[in-house]
């Protein structure tokens, strides 16, 4: 191996190892910032109480829920529409149409997060609320269906990608047989693709988890355990950037520190849970 | 002669794009025997085959202008009209591709692939059916013991049998096959011959192939696809003519 080869593995080396590195150096640092407060009745208090630092309950349940109900939503909502968009892009192709909508989506990335707040602030909400005439209308029906709309992209291009990767000689395959394209989907499409999906619903997962302004925007940010989609809802993330802008060295600001390691714990769950699952399906 | 045509077509251009790859052809095909295409590479042998299961559909930016008609046993009928159901021609003419595409699945899978598509869910019909083809395709007793491992584990020869025995199951009228032993070597490539020569009984066969000495073995008609046109073999050619006049 001469000298070029052995430089540029080790800059490709030490370039993953730094990455991989700064995902452990932050769980590290969490750890760190809320060691005065991390004793174990502590944190059973901060998993399990209510919220209400005039009481002093500095408990962050209902911020959790809030985060899985708005999360796992929102991919309830984006799954079967971006399903639906990639097999029209990659799969029915109508002449030019199909490029055209993938131009858009990949363009629909580059929206900031914050404009697709407003919308959800002027559009949405109102729209929401006078359908069900209930409450504000800031809700988590209304956070949920917006950032459905925000990680679309991300399933919708993972998912493109995976059809896209089937060998066309399968394809033919069912075509000569006379199969219809949605068996073709059925039998051929989704049993080779699921693998790359389930990498971009793990992405767009953990992009609606880690999400905080269209829940801070939308969701109505109470602090109650939600009981209905249309109950107000706070995020770990709202929470988090809430207390972080109009506190400083509080008990609610220490609180933050087991907010983002718990709100860590449950993205790389999410994320285990779905290479579980990858590793024990059919290959 | 008319009564033993079962495939015309008249006036058949192919274009890719703004590209003429046919030209002006005007074919008929004969029931029961095989017809053997030969010609240059790259000048359109694999698309005249998809003409026929009208596979180039899916090909952007393909077009095609002229008239095929079939006779299924009912009198010819226009493959291309509107109404006629594309999924319902492709069951009726099979073909086997010159890479053998066995799906990810097993052998058996595999086999019954075109049964469930057809919604058949009785298991006993099923391997009824899926013991028949294989019988058929000469690879019954090589995968008897091993019908539920993964089809991509056989050899290239096995594969195209596999193919092969996949692309008889619905029982088509006509079967399409571009340059199946184009990747094998000589012992399977004369498997497949006989089974082709077995197979002519009940199918119409087309065959794209660059090898003549195969030619000359199994095939009855010769055509040759050169420049945009199709045209009969030279050595043949008074031989067809003589035919027609009958």
């Amino acid at each position: 191996m001469d000298f070029q080869d052995r430089f540029f593995r080790s800059l490709f080396l030490g370039a993953s190892a730094l990455s991989a590195l700064v995902t452990v150096a932050v769980l590290c640092f969490m750890v760190l910032l809320c060691l005065p407060v991390l004793k174990l009745d502590f944190i059973r208090h901060v998993l399990t109480a209510p919220w209400s630092p005039g009481q002093g309950q500095f408990g962050i349940l209902p911020m959790m829920a809030g985060t899985i109900c708005i999360a796992f939503l929102s991919l309830v909502i984006s799954f079967p529409i971006s399903l639906g968009c990639s097999f029209f892009i990659e799969i029915l192709k109508p002449k030019g149409k199909g490029n055209l909508l993938k131009k858009l989506v990949q363009f629909m990335t580059a929206i900031p997060t914050v404009i697709y707040g407003f919308v959800g602030v002027f559009l949405l909400v109102p729209f929401i609320r006078e359908i069900f005439a209930y409450g504000s209308g800031m809700c988590i029906l209304s956070a949920s269906l917006m950032l459905g709309l925000l990680i679309s992209p991300t399933l919708i291009l993972f998912f493109s990608q995976s059809f896209s990767r089937v060998p066309q000689s399968y394809l033919n395959a069912v075509d000569a047989l006379g199969g219809t394209t949605w068996q073709k989907l059925y039998h051929v499409i989704l049993p080779h693709a699921w693998k790359g999906m389930l990498t971009g619903i793990v992405l767009a997962f953990g992009r609606a988890m880690g999400d905080t302004l269209i829940a801070l925007m939308i969701s109505g940010n109470a602090v109650v355990m939600p009981s209905s989609l249309l109950d107000s809802a706070r995020t770990l993330t709202a929470h988090i950037a809430l207390i972080f802008a109009a506190d400083f060295d509080s008990m609610e600001f220490k609180i933050l520190f087991i907010s983002g390691i718990v709100l860590y714990m449950m993205t790389s769950l999410g994320i285990l849970f779905t290479r579980g699952l990858d590793r024990k399906g059919p290959a | 002669m008319k009564t033993n045509i079962q495939i015309r077509m008249e006036n058949l251009w192919f274009y890719y794009h703004d590209r003429v790859i046919l030209e002006d052809i005007h074919a008929e095909i004969e029931k029961n025997a095989i017809t053997a295409i030969s010609g240059p590479s790259g000048q359109g042998k694999s698309t005249f085959l998809m003409i026929l299961n009208r596979l180039w559909e899916n090909i952007d930016g393909a077009k095609v202008k002229g008239k095929v008609e079939i006779d299924f046993g009912k009198g010819f009928e226009d493959v291309y009209h509107e109404s006629y159901p594309v999924h319902q021609l492709r069951r009726r003419v099979g073909m086997v591709f010159q890479t053998p595409n066995p799906l990810p699945m097993s052998i058996y899978k595999n086999i019954a692939f075109p049964l469930t598509l057809m919604g058949e869910k009785n298991q006993a019909t099923l391997s009824h059916r899926v013991e028949t083809a294989l019988k058929k395709a000469f690879l019954w007793d090589e995968v008897k013991d091993r019908l539920l491992e993964n089809a991509e584990t056989l050899s290239g020869g096995q594969q195209q049998r596999l193919c092969i025995a996949r692309a008889l199951v619905p029982e088509p009228d006509i079967l399409l096959l571009d340059e199946p032993t184009s990747s094998l070597d000589e012992a399977s490539i004369r498997v497949i011959e006989a089974l082709l020569l077995e197979l002519k009984k009940s199918c119409t066969i087309i065959l794209v192939s660059h090898y003549m000495d195969q030619i000359g073995r199994i095939a009855d008609h010769r055509l040759v696809l050169s420049e945009r046109k199709l045209r009969p073999a030279p050595d043949k050619a008074r031989d067809i003519q003589n035919r027609i006049e009958k």
